[in-house]
């Protein structure tokens, strides 16, 4: 069987505290995927090129199929199914499906992680800054248009 | 997930994937499932002298591990059966499968991997498209001859197929010519590339197995297992939970055998998850590397008379479904033009590559890369403007074309001064900018497929369809047909679909197939319980049956819509209260063709409900450096009526940006061996958001008859053909140099430049 060294940690995910025991060697994507059951965190690279797995780390994007899960001790984790309320969908979430920016969905969760991110700390990004900003997320499907759109609607309305 | 504020109508799969609840296939978990892994080949061509498992079996917590001894030995792919779920004694590919392990994690099978002995005689690997088919090449398969054979698929020594387009003496009409030019063009291979790194579930219950799978195609995924494990139909049930993108890279069964045969050897479920790298390697489904020789003759006024070529492509060690490919290629380098000779032979030749298959309107994106190229160098040679040298010489409604097909009303001509005007051809542009113009075709496919529709007493429709959803938005286009025909609103139309063991059988998301002739079976259904419903409404209304009319929930008599009945009403108050129909879509008569096809004829050469289009890319390029930016893309597509305004133009710009990828960066580099040595996404480029050109697009809308619903053509790939082409004619409009090899690098682009920079 393989060899482990699983240590305690508690993980902070979307508000959440979950104490689980994990091999150090862990990635953060995985243990979010299988321990945790948070499957919205897609892996489609485990090499830091695709942002299929973005999440925040006390806000800001990180690749979570190249950081450790031990690493976010004490840290607070967002996936992407911490971004709606009960209830309703965050305007982001609205505007990118209102776009047609959604097509397979795959690079959807980290998209859209990419793009909290950025609104979060600059709300009124230009256009340039939104392409920089969401540049480490592929899609393969939609020629980034709508998306880039959702973002712009999403940032009208957030100062509005 | 339940969520209140939604937009008006989106796509049914959207709030799933926006929360992150959707369930892709590897996303899921069977109770006791084990982890599979595919021991490789490991060189790209090679004798097999010894292979040992036995150790790697004995391993605790290995429970299955399956070599070629352990399954039928049935020969598979299509036109010519040349593979096996497993190596027999040759490899012929770096993601050749030697053997596959199921154990009860990741590290035990990669355990079982490294334990299982694998002895292995290197044969010089054969690479070169030239090479392998002149006399005395070593074969890619000695035993070709004693392949099971399937069409019109002439195959010898390395070449799987040769076919032809052919019409009138092209030699005679090259002679008569006032001008006459000849180019090659080079296209590498490249891949389709999903985001999502396919995945297959398999578990037996008793002698049935059920396997979920990021497959395009479930009816095909079925076949493939049922042909390979010799199971009839009924025992094998294929579901595609949410798919991840797939271009055709997740066409036709790939390892859904394998991973059921090792579900049934281990006697538990069994999940394989494709890293990046197998992604890249070990899908019998890349794009085709492409050798065009082309020469074209034109008169004094401009006009073509006669076209000639030789296409070779490289098949990659296997057929896949490429058996048409040689003929589909032969019809792009012909093009949309009218040409009154043509003769144009092509080969598709075996090599110790990953094997060709179809990826989105394969053959297309270099055929007319290459093509459009070429016909830019024409307008060039006899000092005529590109748009006005293809004005004058492509189809139009009532011409004919290079094999003899007479069009009915087509839109080119409308696509050709649309992207022109505007993309503002003729304007001055900064230094280093240009505008470059191709135009492109495809088909459409008419196949068979069916569909069930169910109004229940509530008032809601369930339609059960075998389409697939690859992202493109074709079964939200389905809901709306059903709709439509019975009168309700949009958002009371569910979809069953993905699931071979609910649905009648159809082609899937292939051939961008899914609203052309799944569309054509949900409204026939859907017609169907239309009619059943005006039959109640009209024994209620006491009307005739010709007089009612279905809209807005409610059956009304023509002329006096006080008099009506709300349709739920209807539906409870049937026989068994819900109203059921089911219809398999009528069969469609392919156009006739005059032009002869001398061998190899695989239904490629008429084309049904043919698309058209045309694209203007403005290009950027730094001399410099090389590097070319897409600044924007004017892109013009006839592909009929246009039933899902939003579906369809995320078609065309998603289509337009994997063009700009194979025109850039897109290309699979080899090493001696015959390896891939960019088999990731650091060293194989896609394009990012920061590298997307504004995208303008426009539809032609021209009912077309013979078609899909509603006089609808296929969209999908179609966006994926032209868009290289024009590229390629920008950046040769930027800086006076032509690039002849795709993709155009910034390498190739500053070593063009250099080279006549050198020669003046």
């Amino acid at each position: 069987m393989s060899t482990s060294n699983p240590q305690a940690v508690t993980l902070n995910v979307n508000g959440v505290p979950y104490p689980v025991a994990i091999d150090t060697s862990r990635t953060l994507s995985t243990v979010l995927r299988n321990e945790l059951g948070l499957t919205g965190t897609k892996e489609g690279c485990d090499d830091c090129e695709c942002g299929a797995c973005m999440v925040l780390l006390d806000g800001r994007p990180i690749n979570s199929c190249s950081y450790l899960a031990v690493q976010t001790q004490g840290r607070e984790v967002t996936t992407v199914e911490g971004l709606a309320s009960q209830d309703d969908l965050a305007p982001l979430q609205r505007n990118i499906l209102a776009a047609g920016g959604v097509q397979c969905g795959f690079c959807t969760p980290g998209m859209l992680m990419s793009a909290t991110a950025l609104l979060d700390e600059n709300p009124t990004p230009t256009e340039e800054e939104i392409r920089i900003g969401l540049s480490g997320n592929l899609c393969r499907c939609t020629g980034y248009a709508r998306i880039l759109d959702s973002v712009i609607q999403t940032s009208v309305e957030i100062n509005s | 997930m339940a969520v209140t504020n939604l937009p008006e109508f989106i796509r049914a799969d959207g709030p799933d994937k926006v929360t992150g609840s959707g369930r892709y296939t590897a996303d899921m978990t069977l109770t006791g499932q084990l982890v599979a892994k595919f021991k490789y080949g490991e060189v790209s061509h090679g004798r097999i002298t010894k292979l040992d498992v036995e150790a790697a079996r004995a391993i605790p917590g290995v429970f299955a591990v399956l070599t070629a001894a352990d399954v039928p030995d049935v020969r598979y792919s299509y036109g010519l059966a040349d593979r096996t779920l497993f190596a027999t004694d040759i490899i012929r590919f770096e993601g050749e499968i030697v053997a596959a392990v199921a154990a009860i994690d990741a590290d035990v099978a990669q355990q079982a991997l490294d334990a299982i002995v694998l002895e292995v005689d290197v044969l010089e690997p054969i690479t070169d498209l030239h090479a392998a088919i002149a006399d005395g090449s070593p074969l890619v398969h000695e035993a070709i001859d004693t392949y099971e054979v399937t069409g019109d698929t002439p195959h010898s020594g390395n070449i799987a197929t040769h076919s032809s387009i052919s019409m009138g003496d092209a030699e005679a009409a090259m002679a008569t010519a006032d001008t006459v030019v000849t180019s090659r063009y080079l296209a590498d291979a490249s891949h389709a590339t999903p985001i999502e790194p396919r995945a297959v579930i398999a578990q037996w219950e008793g002698d049935k197995v059920t396997v979920w799978t990021s497959t395009q195609v479930p009816f095909d995924a079925r076949a493939g297992v049922c042909e390979t494990l010799e199971l009839p139909t009924s025992k094998v049930r294929i579901i595609a939970p949410h798919l991840g993108g797939g271009f055709g890279g997740k066409c036709g069964a790939h390892f859904e055998p394998h991973i059921a045969a090792l579900a049934r050897a281990a006697k538990r479920p069994v999940k394989l998850v494709f890293s990046r790298w197998e992604e890249f390697i070990a899908p019998d489904r890349r794009r085709e590397a492409m050798i065009i020789d082309v020469t074209t003759g034109v008169d004094a006024d401009g006009k073509i008379v006669a076209r000639t070529g030789e296409i070779l492509l490289d098949n990659g060690a296997y057929m896949a479904d490429s058996s048409f490919f040689a003929q589909a290629a032969a019809m792009h380098v012909a093009g949309p033009y009218v040409i009154p000779a043509v003769h144009i032979d092509a080969k598709l030749v075996y090599t110790n590559h990953q094997p060709s298959g179809s990826v989105r309107a394969p053959t297309a994106p270099q055929g007319c890369w290459a093509i459009e190229s070429h016909t830019d160098e024409i307008a060039k040679a006899i000092g005529m403007d590109a748009l006005e040298f293809r004005r004058k010489n492509i189809v139009t409604s009532g011409s004919t074309g290079c094999v003899g097909q007479t069009y009915d009303e087509i839109g080119l001509d409308q696509c050709l001064d649309m992207a022109a005007a505007s993309a503002g051809w003729g304007q001055d542009l900064p230094d280093g900018e240009a505008l470059g113009i191709s135009v492109g075709w495809w088909p459409s496919f008419a196949a068979p497929a069916g569909a069930y529709a169910k109004l229940h007493g509530d008032g809601t429709v369930q339609v059960i369809t075998g389409a697939s959803e690859c992202g493109t938005g074709s079964v939200m286009t389905l809901r709306m047909l059903a709709a439509d025909e019975i009168g309700i609103d949009e958002t009371a139309v569910e979809l069953i679909y993905q699931d071979t063991g609910a649905a009648p059988a159809g082609p899937g998301s292939s051939g961008s197939q899914t609203l052309f002739n799944h569309g054509r079976a949900v409204e026939k259904a859907s017609r169907m319980v239309a009619d059943q419903v005006k039959e109640l409404a009209a024994a209620q209304l006491e009307a005739n049956v010709s007089d009612i009319v279905l809209d807005n929930g409610t059956a009304s008599v023509a002329g006096s819509p006080a008099i009506s009945i709300p349709i739920v009403e209807l539906a409870g108050a049937s026989e068994t209260g819900e109203i059921l129909g089911s219809a398999a879509a009528d069969a469609i008569e392919w156009p006739e063709i005059t032009g002869s096809t001398c061998l190899g004829e695989q239904g490629f050469s008429s084309w049904l409900a043919p698309q058209f289009s045309c694209h203007v890319a403005r290009v950027r390029v730094d001399a410099d450096t090389g590097v070319t930016r897409v600044l924007e893309v004017h892109a013009v597509h006839d592909s009929g009526t246009i039933l899902n305004p939003v579906a369809a133009h995320g078609q065309v710009e998603g289509g337009v940006m994997m063009g700009v990828g194979q025109a850039l960066t897109e290309g699979t580099r080899y090493d001696d061996q015959g390896n891939q040595l960019n088999a990731g996404l650091l060293e194989y480029k896609l394009q990012t958001i920061a590298d997307a050109p504004k995208i303008t697009t426009q539809f032609v809308e021209i009912f077309t008859d013979n078609a899909g619903p509603r006089g609808a053509k296929g969209l999908a790939e179609a966006p994926n053909v032209a868009t290289c082409g024009a590229v390629n004619n920008a950046i040769t409009n930027a800086t006076g140099v032509r690039i002849r090899q795709l993709p155009m690098t910034a390498e190739r682009v500053w070593e063009a430049i250099n080279d006549s920079e050198a020669a003046s």
